[in-house]
């Protein structure tokens, strides 16, 4: 039977991008019922909200979605779709693996790190004062309940996928109340996975570990700002964020986006990497139960990038087009 | 010019409180659960915590002790706050932020 799965087509380079990795999974011979929802600056245009109720309403009836990149427009009172869907489907858990690929030279061989990003509060609840005319004050929120849920949701992942070490990410030797509440959390979480070695690390110190120590690292764990920024870091240290795939989980449902921007100067040019798309895509699959076919998708993938064929980005000449045929063609069965 | 309008009142309870929606000058604009609206509905289906932030606003421009009269009201009511911040217009432009 099909699998049911809402798909955002998003704004600029965001449809091409999904013709590609549409090309691929059906290559793949994934059975896959996308069903269209709107979101993004389409619908601003068209006089609706950025990320209509209707659209809300579906992804949560389906339980999954596939999200193409969304411009988010300028201007007073604009909101960002990504967090907006982010809040609305209470997706607390952003997971962003890392990892090196064949013939994408970068100084972090045998990189293979996952990032736990959490993601519905800290100073991303947005809740800003101006207390004077010149201060400004804005209120960071780390609650228990979100805290333990994204280190809990760490560990458990660690422990399913094999892996051997979770690392808690803060600063509160700074902010010792508010990332101390994390960092406390961590520690009595911590001490439930007696399998899983554990130890914490203050978010600076954490940086210059990655680009230095990268190999002693497997799971990251961190609140919501310092996980934009070191997931970010991270994708850099793969090849940067056309090639970096991210997914978001909630209770009930789970959204997988490229993480890179809709890149509108491009828009038309059949010129942007789908590889960001395409592993959220496969992140996706695995989340569906469909393992072969993740395994499937990513040998071609390497296959092709090891062959040389790859996007500007990475210093090629391939096309979006040229290259979801490029896997397509090296995909088995 | 900077003008007072109305308070953001944090109050300590795990479920949306049940406040008056109009108190004097102020109307119960949103409440919303670290920083996400869950009044007016439709509340997204997730997790609250025990801090609602409950906004009241008044068109007009208010003074101190209306704040402390609307405050003072919903500690009558039994709702314990843990925090309140004013909330103020730059030349006529909102210098507060608005939940998603």
């Amino acid at each position: 039977m099909a699998h049911k799965v809402c798909l955002i087509r998003g704004d600029g380079v965001g449809p091409e991008l999904v013709a590609g990795v549409e090309v691929i999974f059906k290559a793949a011979k994934v059975d896959i019922d996308w069903i269209d929802v709107d979101a993004g600056l389409k619908c601003v245009e068209a006089g609706k909200p950025i990320v209509p109720e209707e659209t809300v309403a579906k992804i949560k009836e389906i339980g999954v979605g596939l999200k193409a990149p969304m411009t988010t427009p300028i201007g007073k009172g604009s909101v960002s779709p990504n967090v907006t869907l982010r809040k609305k489907l209470d997706l607390y858990a952003c997971v962003r693996p890392v990892r090196s690929l064949p013939g994408i030279k970068t100084p972090f061989d045998g990189l293979d790190i996952v990032i736990f990003r959490e993601n519905t509060e800290d100073l991303y609840t947005q809740i800003e004062y101006m207390a004077t005319e010149t201060v400004a004050h804005s209120v960071k929120i780390i609650s228990e309940q979100a805290s333990e849920q994204i280190i809990r949701a760490a560990f458990e992942y660690a422990r399913a996928n094999g892996r051997k070490k979770v690392v808690g990410v803060h600063k509160a030797n700074i902010m010792k109340i508010g990332d101390g509440l994390f960092l406390r959390t961590f520690k009595r979480v911590s001490a439930e996975y007696p399998d899983i070695e554990s130890w914490d690390n203050i978010v600076d110190n954490q940086c210059m570990q990655l680009v230095t120590k990268w190999k002693l690292y497997d799971v990251l764990v961190m609140p919501n700002l310092y996980g934009d920024i070191v997931s970010d870091l991270a994708a850099g240290m793969m090849g940067g964020l056309g090639v970096a795939p991210g997914a978001n989980y909630g209770k009930n449902c789970a959204l997988f986006e490229a993480v890179h921007g809709s890149a509108p100067k491009y828009t038309g040019m059949n010129k942007v990497n789908p590889t960001a798309l395409l592993l959220s895509g496969t992140l996706m699959l695995d989340h569906l139960g469909e393992h072969a076919a993740r395994v499937n998708i990513e040998g071609a993938l390497e296959a092709t990038l090891s062959k040389g064929i790859k996007t500007y980005d990475l210093g090629g000449t391939a096309t979006t087009s040229g290259f979801a045929d490029a896997v397509a063609s090296e995909m088995r069965g | 010019m900077m003008t007072l309008h109305g308070v953001d009142v944090f109050i300590r309870t795990p479920e949306i409180p049940d406040l008056p929606k109009n108190h004097g000058p102020f109307e119960l604009i949103l409440i919303s659960n670290r920083g996400s609206r869950v009044y007016p509905p439709p509340a997204p289906a997730m997790e609250l915590s025990d801090w609602q932030q409950c906004r009241f606003l008044s068109n007009e421009v208010v003074s101190d002790s209306q704040i402390d009269e609307l405050v003072q009201h919903l500690s009558g009511l039994g709702w314990q706050w843990t925090k309140c911040q004013k909330l103020f217009k730059i030349d006529g432009d909102n210098a507060f932020s608005q939940p998603y």
